[in-house]
């Protein structure tokens, strides 16, 4: 494969993963041009819980992508870059019931074995080292070396530093090809054709009409909730807590009733301000303007019966996102087959914020003829088939 | 117990009005409001004991009316009580804080009449405590029936400065002087103008009078540029028209600059039912114009409240008219002399948003970015509407200096930084927890 740097690149969408793609290539000498529908982070990336975590991770391709992804949030930390807007923490998933005692435990073993730092903690240990838990958490498993960043806060550091300009309410309507050929000329917008040597998607629930992959990619909605800021209690949490239960609810459950499926997954954590962030549900929609009593009542059971002292601790606000999932569960990531200057980054469900700076550098390397630095063969977007490009 | 079919939030003028004109109808209609008592920000009762502080006659005269109808009409009435939002179920959320339990309801239509909040123009020491809104000490007044102790300075601009000192006076204990930064005696059209509308200018004239009987200095054309502490007291720094300065020393400080709708995370009004409730909005909170329209403007939401329809009464419709104009004339009439904005002027480290201290310096510099950032882009990246009051004092103060500071960018409003999402106010976890969750008792 010859190098091609090219000299200018077009990349749609300004979440995460198109600010850190325009970062890496920024930092390259690309010339970037950043297009958004709306906004920076007006998307997922801006209403996201923000775990950067394998925790919840079974072996396989996306535990070693995470792996990688937590890796390059903490030399960016040391590096200077995310020194404040990421925080270092462990996450400790706690089982209070027999079966999440039993899944957990396996889960414990299958994390050991790729090489992550776990810890169990038998119930003595918990209450030692987690004296906010209830009495009815059984046993929790610490996995160490996560940490948490908050989307918005991530895209703006990195605009910031590459002096990223992103030219809002520009929305894609369609590539540009040349006549009859394979490659991309311009994107179209309603301004006009912006050209480009060549053009990476990163456009989250806008990819699937982009893509023609609207059968593939689909909306999932997740609420989350925050609360005012309480330093002692938050201070008095190690990291952050994940319920038992979300290891068996990725994913979402079928209800009843003809209501759209939605599952649970209890995530508590900890803000560097004193507050709590906590969440959330599995929804298969996309309508993020609402927040329901129902979701929210439940989340909030789940967490006090966790952290019983959240009971006092009042609500400030609630907030929905939707994430993009793929039917297949692994995320698009790499050139659009039959189009030799056009690439995709998406997909990622719930690890977006987790995979958006790797999957930034991966794209910087691809689109620069380098081979990337993980492993992208799995989320390589030619497994589907019709994938069709709108023009 | 049966879910009304009609829930009016707030028992003010407007929601009290709206109340009685919808159980016209036979239905069934609750009133929510989140204090002990009704009559709202203009009708304020007193705590128990207390002695009402006299009004005057027109708004005596209002009250008494209105309070007989309601009770005639027995109206039920869920005090202590806070309209939090609706969900995207449809459910009417309300914190019932004398058992601790979030209710959810499930009316027809769902009335909004959470009136009007005080603005504020940040000014440097404007966070310290002892420093609070006029329209406060106001309400302190009528429910205490005592002046606040010690010499007060009310600074900021329009009729409500008067109504306060006046009061004030009447009480015993008038401000040190008025600051105000309009001159309506300079005004002459609006002026003259004010004429059309006797009971208003009757009621300016006897707060005058007061001002005048009690030797309160009136500094018109006047601007309260800075509050420093000195000691247990403050030092008042006050610019006059002609670039003098002068300061008070004094104990408390009342501030105001108008009043808004107190709409800060309100769902939007609906008429089609999506999921839930019709939504309908009434009085303040809908817009600004005063204790008379809120009241017209109550009925006009109580009749659409049942019909679901245009149904404006005619004699409504001019009296919320005519409050229009009579505000606009007040707004003329008040405006500052200066025409530089008080916006305009604020050294950088002014306080700008007291729940995260975020200063006006602070918002500067993410709005000299060569790109514009959209009113959400700053809430996150500058944390201004953040905090625990939700951006009641800061939004609507960050989107004006936001227009200034960018005048190019897409202009942004109060409710682009605060959104339209529930809780509007802060709740209780374990009130949550406790929902009677409906989904979860029907299934
Ligand atoms: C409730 C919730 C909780 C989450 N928790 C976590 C977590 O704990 N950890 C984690 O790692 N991840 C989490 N995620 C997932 C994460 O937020 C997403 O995976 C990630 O933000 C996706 O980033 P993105 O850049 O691909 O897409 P988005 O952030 O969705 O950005 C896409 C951008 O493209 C723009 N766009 C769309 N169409 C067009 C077009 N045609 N032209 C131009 N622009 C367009 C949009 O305006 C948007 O700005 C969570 C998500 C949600 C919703
Ligand atoms: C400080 C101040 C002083 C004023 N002084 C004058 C004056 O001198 N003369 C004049 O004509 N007008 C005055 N006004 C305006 C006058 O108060 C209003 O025009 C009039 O009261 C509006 O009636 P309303 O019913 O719309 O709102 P309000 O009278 O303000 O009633 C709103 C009611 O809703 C309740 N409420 C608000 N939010 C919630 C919630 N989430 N849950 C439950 N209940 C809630 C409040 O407790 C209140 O009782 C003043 C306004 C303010 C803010």
């Amino acid at each position: 494969m010859q190098t091609r740097t090219p000299s200018t690149v077009i990349v749609v969408g300004s979440g995460i993963v198109g600010a850190a793609t325009a970062y890496f290539l920024a930092k390259r000498g690309v010339a970037v041009q950043l297009l958004d529908a709306t906004a920076p982070a007006a998307e997922a990336t801006g209403a996201a819980d923000g775990a950067v975590s394998v925790a919840s991770k079974r072996p396989g391709p996306m535990m070693q992508a995470a792996l990688a992804g937590v890796e390059l949030y903490r030399n960016l930390a040391k590096a200077g870059l995310f020194a404040d807007v990421f925080k270092s923490r462990s996450t400790f998933i706690v089982a209070s019931s027999d079966e999440e005692c039993s899944v957990l435990t396996s889960h414990a073993d299958a994390l050991a074995g790729a090489g992550v730092r776990v810890e169990r903690l038998g119930a003595a240990m918990l209450r030692e080292r987690f004296p906010a838990l209830s009495s009815n958490a059984m046993m929790a498993v610490e996995v160490h070396d996560e940490g948490h960043a908050i989307g918005y806060q991530i895209v703006h550091r990195l605009l910031t530093a590459s002096g990223t300009i992103v030219a809002r309410r520009t929305p894609v309507e369609g590539l540009v090809r040349a006549s009859g050929g394979s490659r991309v000329v311009a994107v179209a917008t309603p301004q006009g054709n912006l050209q480009a040597d060549a053009v990476v998607i990163a456009a989250g629930n806008g990819s699937g009409k982009l893509l023609g992959l609207e059968q593939i990619l689909t909306p999932r909605k997740g609420q989350l909730l925050i609360t005012e800021r309480v330093p002692p209690l938050n201070a008095a949490m190690a990291g952050s807590i994940m319920s038992g239960r979300y290891l068996l609810s990725k994913g979402s459950q079928p209800a009843g009733n003809g209501k759209p499926a939605r599952g649970l997954g209890l995530v508590i954590d900890p803000l560097s301000t004193g507050q709590f962030l906590i969440g959330g549900t599995r929804e298969d929609h996309g309508d993020r303007q609402t927040n329901d009593i129902d979701a929210v009542s439940r989340i909030l059971a789940d967490a006090v019966a966790l952290v019983p002292e959240l009971a006092a601790v009042r609500l400030l606000r609630s907030f929905a996102g939707v994430r993009t999932a793929v039917t297949d569960g692994l995320p698009l990531v790499g050139r659009i087959p039959g189009l030799e200057n056009a690439y995709v980054a998406t997909g990622f469900e719930g690890d977006g914020i987790c995979l958006g700076p790797i999957t930034g550098k991966v794209m910087s390397e691809l689109v620069c003829g380098e081979s990337p630095c993980i492993d992208i063969a799995p989320f390589n977007p030619a497994r589907f088939d019709g994938l069709g490009v709108a023009a | 117990m049966r879910d009304p079919d009609i829930l009016v939030i707030g028992g003010g003028p407007a929601g009290m009005s709206a109340a009685l004109e919808a159980a016209r109808s036979g239905l069934a209609v609750e009133l929510v409001e989140q204090r002990e008592s009704l009559g709202g920000a203009i009708y304020r009762q007193p705590i128990e004991g207390v002695q009402v502080i006299p009004q005057s006659a027109g708004a005596r005269g209002r009250w008494a009316a209105l309070s007989q109808a309601f009770s005639k009409a027995a109206i039920p009435v869920r005090f202590g009580s806070v309209f939090l939002g609706v969900d995207g179920h449809g459910y009417v959320l309300v914190e019932n804080r004398q058992n601790g339990l979030v209710e959810c309801l499930s009316p027809r239509a769902v009335v909004l009449a959470t009136g009007a909040v005080e603005h504020v123009h940040p000014r440097p020491g404007w966070q310290f405590a002892g420093v609070s809104t006029a329209g406060g000490l106001q309400v302190m007044m009528k429910e205490t029936g005592t002046a606040p102790r010690g010499s007060v300075l009310l600074a900021g601009s329009g009729p409500l400065l008067i109504a306060v000192a006046a009061q004030m006076a009447r009480l015993g204990n008038p401000p040190l002087a008025i600051v105000e930064s309009g001159d309506p005696y300079r005004r002459i059209m609006p002026g003259l103008s004010m004429l059309g509308f006797p009971k208003l200018l009757a009621e300016a004239l006897g707060y005058l009078k007061d001002i005048h009987l009690h030797r309160i200095p009136w500094l018109r054309g006047s601007r309260l540029v800075r509050i420093e502490r000195q000691g247990e007291r403050f030092s008042a720094v006050v610019r006059a028209g002609d670039g003098s300065q002068s300061t008070f020393v004094c104990d408390r400080i009342g501030l105001h600059d108008g009043i808004r709708p107190n709409d800060y995370g309100l769902p939007q009004a609906s008429s089609e039912a999506a999921a839930g409730p019709v939504i309908l909005r009434a009085g303040d909170c809908r817009e600004a114009l005063g204790a008379i329209a809120a009241e017209a403007d109550g009925r006009r939401a109580g009749r659409l409240a049942i019909q679901g329809v245009a149904a404006s009464a005619a004699d409504d419709i001019g009296k919320i008219d005519r409050q229009r104009r009579a505000q606009a004339l007040l707004a003329r009439l008040f405006a500052p002399v200066d025409d530089r904005s008080a916006l305009d002027e604020l050294a950088d480290d002014t306080l700008l948003c007291r729940c995260e201290g975020k200063t006006v310096g602070d918002l500067r510099n993410l709005c000299q970015r060569v790109d514009s950032l959209t009113g959400r882009e700053v809430k996150h990246n500058g944390r201004f509407a953040m905090g625990a009051c939700q951006g009641r004092f800061c939004a609507a103060n960050t989107a004006a200096l936001m227009a200034r500071f960018k005048p190019e960018a897409p202009a942004s409003s109060a409710a682009d930084l605060t959104g339209r999402r529930w809780p509007v106010r802060p709740v209780s976890i374990g009130a949550l927890v406790r929902a009677a969750s409906r989904d979860n008792d029907t299934q």
